[in-house]
């Protein structure tokens, strides 16, 4: 489906993650993520299935350098996610992002593009075309405040991708749109990905997940329950769904899954 | 040089978020009507108008200014992690260091923008009712911007360990508050004894001074209390030991 020059762009080694809870004496330890392994691939799609709470966002947290590990190690790009020369080479948008509400489409595009690095007339030719892009153009001088959901989530990908970035980060990009948002997001992704550039992605939608990924891993309770290459899917009866119902329901043994 | 540039970025943004939003002219508006009003006060003053609306004026400016500083550098950071822009700006390449600087240049840019504005409508008062301008105006703005800048300082660290908006600025008033009674502190420190004369001692280490800088005070009559070298030095010393200790907390926060 798309160009994989199986170079490792992301490893995780063994990851864990807790969140800890302020209790009355001591705080309460909450797992997220438990020695989590995998590898993403150069100019592959991956996305991210699992129920709420198995910890999807963490883990893109987790790549942008917003958390750190409790336990085992994260390299992107050969480098630790919290290095300012592997943000440079990465596009995030997290889940509902919000924009000040002050800020018009443009205003907010070349703040970012200035955060990643861009300057002056390179900045503002790039922000040009990324509004261009999405489809935000003829609302490029409204205020975020005025934007609806969908319109937001186009700005939301056009910052992520201002920069050029060499791997893109979506958590649930197509949450709450309507088909016709969902649609231009998924072109978007894939024009993106056209250029052998990473995308790695986490959606409640298996179906669209099964649309565009080349891979996709299946988390449960914080493990890697599964990792599903395209070919997998397409020959089962019932496809991803059934495959994510499956490795749902396996009950979990220790700290592994069952092979 | 990068960081720079990434700390000048955030503190251009952050002064012009602050400008757009409406408490800022709500403040402005507020403390031009204060002002206004202290037409009434010089009035009632006779021979001592000028003076008198100058005075009311400036502790009407430094008030107007301080309860809006407060609640602009304490709910900042806050506002930022709470509404997750913090996502979309440490998933970029921006030094935490050149972030907090890049908040606070903003802060104190946009405080400096108020009372500007706040001073020319004052001014223009004390124009329109025929008096020179007092000879000590602009430093007492100046030095209410160097108090501004301490407690700016001092409520952006504070708002990292609070809990709530609410008690960064009710610990940020109360430090306001005891640094404009530092000479009363010495006082009462020195007549204490033993270890509550230690504790005290210790404790006024962490005030800072601001009746350095009541400019005021000193306007009409007194000597003052420090040369300009030893003010820029103390004004150094409050804005940029809050900042470290900010870095320190704020190096490995997760978002």
């Amino acid at each position: 489906m798309t160009n994989i020059d199986h170079k490792k762009v992301v490893s995780f080694s063994n990851v864990s993650k807790s969140y800890r809870r302020p209790g009355l004496f001591k705080s309460l330890e909450i797992p997220a993520l438990r020695g989590l392994s995998l590898d993403l691939e150069r100019g592959e799609i991956a996305g991210l299935l699992g129920l709420n709470g198995a910890g999807k966002t963490t883990i893109m947290k987790l790549m942008t350098g917003l958390l750190f590990p409790d336990a085992g190690s994260i390299s992107i790009f050969g480098l630790s996610p919290s290095d300012v020369n592997t943000k440079k080479r990465i596009g995030f948008l997290p889940e509902l992002p919000y924009f000040y509400p002050y800020s018009t489409a443009a205003e907010a595009l070349l703040y970012y593009a200035g955060l990643s690095g861009l300057k002056g007339a390179e900045a503002r030719s790039r922000v040009d075309a990324i509004i261009e892009k999405v489809g935000l153009k003829p609302h490029a001088a409204k205020k975020a405040a005025e934007f609806s959901k969908g319109m937001m989530q186009r700005l939301g990908v056009a910052q992520a991708i201002v920069h050029d970035p060499e791997l893109l980060i979506l958590d649930e990009p197509v949450s709450g749109l309507d088909p016709l948002a969902i649609h231009e997001i998924r072109n978007l992704i894939s024009d993106f990905n056209g250029s052998n550039r990473t995308v790695f992605l986490s959606s409640h939608s298996i179906s669209e997940l099964e649309k565009v990924s080349d891979r996709v891993f299946i988390l449960v309770q914080g493990r890697l329950a599964k990792t599903v290459a395209r070919a997998e899917w397409e020959n089962v009866k019932g496809g991803l769904e059934e495959i994510f119902v499956n490795a749902v329901k396996t009950p979990v043994t220790g700290d592994s899954y069952p092979a | 040089m990068k960081n720079f540039f990434t700390a000048w970025n955030i503190a251009r943004h952050s002064l012009v978020e602050n400008y757009k939003n409406r408490f800022f002219a709500l403040f402005v508006i507020f403390a031009g009507v204060l002002i206004y009003a202290s037409l009434l006060a010089g009035v009632m003053a006779m021979d001592e108008e000028a003076r008198v609306i100058t005075d009311l004026g400036l502790a009407l400016m430094e008030l107007t200014a301080l309860a809006y500083a407060l609640l602009a550098a304490a709910s900042t950071i806050t506002r930022e992690i709470e509404t997750k822009t913090i996502y979309l700006i440490f998933s970029r390449p921006v030094p935490r260091p050149a972030y907090l600087a890049g908040k606070a240049a903003g802060l104190y840019a946009s405080l400096a923008l108020m009372l500007g504005v706040m001073a020319l409508i004052q001014l223009s008062l004390i124009s329109f009712r025929g008096f020179a301008l007092p000879p000590f105006y602009l430093k007492a703005v100046f030095f209410i911007w160097c108090k501004l800048l301490i407690i700016i300082s001092a409520v952006l660290f504070i708002s990292l360990f609070s809990t709530s908006t609410v008690s960064t600025i009710t610990i940020s008033g109360i430090l306001w508050t005891l640094g404009h009674f530092t000479s009363e502190a010495k006082f009462l420190i020195n007549k204490s004894s033993g270890s509550a004369s230690l504790l005290l001692k210790a404790c006024a280490y962490f005030i800072p001074n601001f009746q350095l800088f009541n400019a005021r005070d000193l306007g009409a009559s007194g000597p003052a209390p420090a040369g300009p070298g030893f003010l820029a030095a103390y004004l150094l010393l409050w804005v940029s030991a809050p900042y470290l200790f900010s870095l320190v907390l704020f190096r490995k926060k997760e978002f």
